[in-house]
């Protein structure tokens, strides 16, 4: 009797687990459209912190993580005016180019004189 | 749409792309521990499903500004012309 319940007890034991997963992801809204995932990570990071200096108390690991420094560099931002200045001086260059074509040739020629 | 608003529509996408694929990975190895002796298959599986969502939700998101709905003006104005003609 016992023999034959104890593998029916097993997967209902893992069926159970795994629903639970599954649920849990659904009801945390990993599994929604891309707003809630967007949330979900928000709170993950916001929790994070917290979450790290407990467990490092947990283990007696006391000593203090070093802060992330906050950095004042903007990639978007640089590769924005980057991208700009590229295009802007590639329409200028055609005219620039002329215009230094132009000193040049005044130079040599008043070198000439 | 606006430069801004499309930016914010592509950062909503990396993040749901980052969870989706993480909470696929987590239960593909949940299922593979449990049900199916410590297979890759079952990680892969959800891992590529993760992703085949974030990409679904992403693609919806951005195409969801160039799509009428049921009640907006333009709608009223067809059916008005319509009637018309």
């Amino acid at each position: 009797m016992a023999t034959r319940i104890w593998p029916v007890m097993k997967l209902a034991t893992k069926v159970t687990i795994a629903g639970g997963a599954v649920y849990v992801a659904y009801d945390s809204g990993l599994l929604g459209n891309s707003k809630q995932g967007a949330e979900a990570l928000e709170k993950a990071k916001a929790v994070m912190p917290p979450a790290i200096e407990e467990w490092m108390k947990y283990f007696g690991l006391e000593a203090q993580l070093p802060t992330v420094p906050k950095i004042e560099f903007s990639p978007v931002d640089t590769w924005n005016s980057g991208v700009r200045w590229t295009i802007s001086s590639l329409s200028e260059a055609p005219t620039k180019v002329t215009e230094y074509t132009n000193q040049g040739l005044q130079y040599l020629k008043d070198l000439t004189k | 749409m606006s430069e801004k608003e499309l930016g914010k529509k592509w950062d909503r996408c990396l993040a749901d792309g980052a969870i989706k694929l993480g909470t696929g990975l987590g239960l593909g190895i949940v299922f593979s521990v449990l049900f199916f002796k410590r297979h890759t298959w079952p990680i892969s599986l959800g891992s590529g499903a993760g992703l085949g969502m974030a990409y679904a939700n992403c693609q919806n998101d951005l195409r969801s500004h160039y799509i009428l709905h049921r009640g907006d003006k333009v709608g009223l104005c067809m059916e008005k012309m319509n009637k018309m003609l």
